[in-house]
């Protein structure tokens, strides 16, 4: 309707516009990238790790440094854990996905300084480790029992020969689609590194660092059993019978060695959340600062729009008087409104982007996706729209005869 | 004159209530986002201990094999007990410590008491005297009892008084693991933030105290079982010996100096220390070298305010500039409204100089106002971050400085964005105003 | 053209009610040129108000131009306004953000018009009271007199049946007053209704016919008395 007159109205009037209109602009900058950082955060914590269930799968961690015959004691704590009732299945390994220690090595393709090389998680298999924590087998085998070997750490460091792989680490080192059973990969990357075999290939299985890119699903599974006292135990239990196996494992892992500390039972779940506790805690700060931001802006919104209101109640009698409808002045703030909340807007999509730029370059912030940016203009018309509404909608209800006073 | 300004400014504060609220409450939520993650930044890149940060230096030794380990050119954030063991002997340096983290299981012999687990640190008999580390009871271990493999440790203040109540630690003993320490003192809550005497870049840790300290030369001995990061580029042969003898990295080490200007001194000594290990075949590397970094340039090194903490930092200023320029926008309604009062003003007399002072100082008072809700808010956030995530508690913590910073960032961004509405207000022309009441 | 029969309007508080206009009856023939006259307080701004269909009232009929207008909603009201009645003002009331050529476009917009026949009709009112070279002015920019001018052009652009003007040279000085006096009389010569509320007496003496208001009512006397 009647945008060119209001253009030239406004342009008389520019400061408070340019307010709202800066107002806008930042807003849209700083919320369109926040969302995409809390969108980023968000899908980082929900990543899958490979493990199934990873409510119904409890994890318990003892410590005991004296010396003791350690391979029996872990023998001993398998059979009463596995003799639970409501216990599918149970496993010892040095560590678990979102764990948060462990132990990372280098890997290679090679033995030459050119080969392709990363580091990946290193976990052991203490026997029935893909049963219990649900992992995938795409290609070949798992290790039997028998070839699950007992190292003492301080009897031996020899290496194991045979390994799983994570597809995500294949792929990598291999540059290829496989199938990778039977080729052969190197621990370390020199001259000595040593030789290792795949045998099987597991879909997925994260590290316990949850480490950013897609590196976090590089995993080498090594048939072992480390004979040290930081072993994690892990157990598959029946759903609904997870209260009572908690309790029970403290039962277990006191009556076969008093003296050790258990340091807590956790389900991955668990591990989960407090692997993940500073990007939530990230992503639900960014979210209260949008919230308040949006606030902040339709109360600004609010207060500049009934002044312009309140200084222009005189014009709005003239304009009722020469024949405007109540609909013709709320038509008439509304697009105003919408007017400066344009501008704003487009103001704003450039400087989504630069500060998205600038965010990627010195903050590892992820790229703005134009979807983002499209909700945020959505957003903020609302928004816009919304605030304007009540003192557009009080200007309407002023009365015409406002144009025969004298003040 | 101004006395009068402030008094008319906060007479003002009570009109227009709801506008009044309106800036108050802007001006206080854009404050107490920035200030309190400014404090966490603030903390976080503090000097944990300013009377020598400069003294205190840390040296990085790149002892990557030729064909492993990373090729970036990056120094290893620790080193390896030949490393350690050679500087200790060399002894350069007024003090000087080689530290590793421990832990263990502690078998109180209080009744009631279960084992529980202790983290804590292996340090040289110089430890305590470098940190300034203050002593509630006894004193640290000496060099002989250093070098006699001693066992003896040092608490700290949490860990003695729940082993032994408000009674006397020292002298008493504590077994951790199969090893018996006699404690020779206890420590006066010692932890300085960040951690940084422990900090090695894997995390964002270096909260909490430390609760055990023993002999570096101890823990050696008994072969005590290290609890941090470990890197290996190499195979290694069995067990802790296995370990000692190899290139892994998984120490620290600090010497302090008599003065900064030594620093030269101490790194000349770092090359040369370089070059003489190459002659026995160890450091490799075509470009193996050494530096030296004080307490202020480990901190950065490790990367102690991370990417996240920066994040959040920029997008509460964004925030606070948006709540200015809202701030903008109501103070200018707000004025506006009161063109009259201008207008009388004006008339009767007041200079246009006045008039500016008089509105401006209205905005500082709403910026004091405004200061007040926001501290209030700044300490609901800091617990809010602190509760959200506990890597952040020890950072989380509100001092004086940030204080006075908080009132004098609300006042001044109220004056801020009181300036362009006071223009304003002193542009009314005192005969228009006057006319059309 | 305009017919009220005993029409009452009041003021009411939570205390007190007040009557602005008792029982008004009078009639306005079609190309009249009247003049209501009364002293402050009188109810001349009532009447106005409610025969230009600022103000709804609370008893009795109104009709104009034939149509009753007691009942209208407010949309027709503005209709009404924006179709068949035109205003001037005592202070003008130019939309001070919008210059001459668009302060005449503002009822036209209201009623739909093409851009074609706005501006043939915004061209042709501002010829008419002079003021065709000054289309991009300010009201700032322009004197009381000329001010008064595009208000009148603004009011004769969509041809009203019916013109109310308020005090229409109260703010004049007396060359600008007899201006535009002059302007009203050439407009009503040419067939409009004007219905000028006043307090000069002058201004009164110039016109067909004088109604006195008083205590909101139509006064009996039919002379003119001076104010």
């Amino acid at each position: 309707m009647e945008i060119r007159p209001i253009l030239s109205a406004l342009s008389r009037n520019r400061t408070g516009a340019l307010l709202i209109a800066t107002q806008v602009a930042l807003t849209l900058a700083i919320i369109s990238n926040a969302a995409s950082v809390i969108r980023d955060r968000l899908a980082l914590s929900e990543r899958p790790s490979g493990v199934t269930d990873e409510a119904s799968l409890l994890t318990a961690r003892p410590i005991l440094n004296a010396r003791t015959d350690l391979a029996a004691l872990i023998r001993a704590d398998l059979a009463g854990l596995a003799a639970l009732p409501g216990v599918r299945a149970v496993t010892v390994t040095n560590q678990l996905p979102m764990g948060r220690s462990g132990w990372s090595l280098t890997f290679s393709a090679g033995r030459e300084e050119s080969a392709v090389s990363t580091n990946a998680s290193y976990t052991f298999d203490g026997g029935g480790l893909l049963e219990t924590l649900g992992l995938r087998l795409i290609e070949g085998r798992r290790f039997e029992a028998a070839e699950v070997r007992e190292l003492d750490p301080e009897q031996s460091a020899e290496p194991p020969r045979e390994a799983l792989v994570t597809a995500a680490l294949a792929r990598h080192l291999f540059r290829d689609e496989g199938p990778w059973v039977g080729r052969v990969f190197y621990s370390g990357n020199g001259p000595q590194a040593g030789e290792l075999r795949i045998v099987g290939v597991v879909e997925r299985l994260t590290t316990p660092w949850g480490l950013a890119g897609e590196e976090d699903a590089y995993t080498v599974i090594v048939p072992q059993r480390f004979l040290n006292s930081y072993n994690y135990y892990v157990m598959r239990v029946e759903p609904g019978a997870e209260a009572a196996v908690r309790t029970a494992i403290d039962e277990v892992l006191t009556r076969n060695e008093p003296d050790r500390v258990n340091t807590g039972i956790y389900s991955v779940q668990e591990l989960r959340e407090r692997r993940y506790r500073n990007e939530k805690s990230v992503a639900w700060l960014l979210v209260s600062v949008t919230v308040f931001l949006l606030l902040v802006t339709a109360s600004g919104i609010v207060g500049m729009a009934s002044l312009w209101v309140n200084l222009r109640r005189k014009q709005i009698g003239v304009r009722r008087a020469l024949g405007a409808t109540r609909a013709d002045i709320l038509r008439y703030f509304l697009t105003e409104n919408l007017l400066i909340t344009s501008g704003g807007v487009l103001a704003g999509v450039l400087a989504a982007r630069l500060l998205n730029q600038l965010l990627v370059r010195e903050l590892s912030v992820p790229a703005l996706p134009w979807d983002f940016l499209a909700v945020g203009v959505a957003c903020l018309f609302v928004l816009g729209l919304a605030a304007a509404l009540g003192p557009a909608l009080r200007a309407s209800r002023l009365s015409p005869a406002l144009a025969t006073r004298s003040v | 004159m101004i006395g009068y300004y402030f008094r008319l400014g906060f007479h003002q504060l009570r009109r227009a209530p709801v506008l009044t609220l309106l800036i108050v409450l802007t001006l206080a939520v854009g404050v107490a986002a920035s200030m309190s993650t400014l404090t966490v930044l603030y903390v976080m890149s503090g000097d944990p201990i300013p009377q020598k940060s400069e003294r205190l230096l840390t040296p990085q030794i790149n002892n990557y094999p030729v064909d492993g380990g990373p090729q970036d050119g990056n120094l290893p954030t620790l080193l390896s007990w030949t490393d350690v063991r050679n500087l200790r002997e060399d002894g350069r340096g007024q003090r000087r410590s080689g530290l590793y983290g421990i832990s263990g299981i502690l078998y109180p012999e209080r009744d009631g008491l279960k084992n529980f687990f202790v983290d804590g640190v292996a340090v040289d008999a110089d430890f305590f005297a470098m940190m300034d580390a203050p002593f509630r009871e006894g004193r640290g271990w000496s060099a002989a009892e250093d070098s006699a493999e001693a066992r003896v440790a040092v608490l700290g203040t949490q860990l003695a008084r729940k082993l032994f109540g408000e009674g006397p630690a020292v002298g008493q003993e504590v077994r951790v693991d199969e090893q018996r320490y006699r404690v020779v003192g206890v420590l006066d809550r010692f932890s300085p933030v960040p951690k940084f005497y422990r900090l090695d870049g894997s995390s964002r840790a270096g909260a909490g105290e430390d609760e055990l300290f023993i002999p570096l030369s101890t823990a050696i001995a008994i072969e005590k079982d290290v609890d941090g990061t470990v890197s290996c580029f190499q195979q290694t042969g069995p067990g802790f010996q296995g370990r000692l003898a190899s290139e892994c990295v998984w120490l620290r080490y600090w010497v302090e100096l008599g003065s900064a200007s030594e620093r030269s001194d101490y790194e000349a000594y770092l090359q040369a220390y370089v070059a003489e290990q190459k002659t026995q075949g160890r450091l490799p590397r075509a470009d193996a070298r050494a530096i030296a970094r004080d307490v202020r340039e480990w901190l950065v090194e490790v990367g102690v305010v991370d990417d996240d903490v920066r994040l959040q930092f920029w997008l509460a200023f964004g925030f606070l500039f948006v709540c200015l320029v809202n701030t903008v926008g109501l103070l200018l309604a707000k004025f506006t409204a009161r063109a009259a009062d201008v207008g009388v003003r004006r008339a009767l007399g007041a200079t246009r100089g006045q008039i500016f002072l008089q509105y401006l100082s209205e905005a500082a008072a709403l910026g004091l106002a405004g200061s007040v809700v926001g501290i209030a808010g700044v300490f609901g956030l800091l617990r809010l971050l602190a509760s959200q995530s506990p890597d952040l508690e020890a950072y989380a913590q509100m001092d004086a400085v940030m204080l006075v910073t908080t009132v004098l960032v609300s006042v001044l961004a109220a004056i801020l964005a009181g300036l362009l509405p006071t223009w304003r207000a002193t542009r009314v022309l005192p005969a228009v105003q006057l006319k059309t009441q | 053209m305009l017919q009220m029969d005993e029409v009452q309007k009041i003021y009411r508080t939570d205390l007190v009610q007040t009557y602005a206009l008792r029982s008004l009856s009078l009639r306005v023939a079609e190309g009249e040129f009247v003049a209501v006259t009364g002293p402050s307080g009188s109810g001349k701004t009532t009447f106005l108000n409610i025969a230009g269909l600022l103000e709804t009232f609370d008893g009795g009929r109104y009709q104009l131009d034939g149509e009753d207008v007691s009942r209208l909603s407010d949309t027709a009201r503005s209709r009404l306004r924006n179709i068949k009645i035109g205003f001037i003002f005592q202070s003008f009331n130019l939309i001070p953000d919008l210059d001459v050529y668009d302060n005449v476009d503002v009822p036209l917009r209201y009623r739909g018009m093409d851009g074609g026949e706005r501006r043939r009709r915004i061209l042709a009112a501002l010829e008419r009271v002079g003021l065709a070279s000054r289309l991009r002015h300010l009201p700032s920019q322009l004197s009381g007199g000329q001010q008064q001018r595009v208000a009148i052009a603004r009011a004769l652009a969509g041809s009203p049946r019916i013109l109310f003007a308020d005090e229409p040279t109260g703010n004049l000085d007396s060359l600008m007053a007899r201006e535009v006096m002059g302007m009203l009389e050439e407009i009503n010569a040419q067939g409009t209704t004007i219905v000028m509320v006043t307090h000069d007496a002058e201004l009164a003496r110039r016109v067909h016919r004088n109604i006195h208001i008083m205590d909101g009512q139509v006064s009996d006397l039919r002379q003119p008395l001076a104010a």
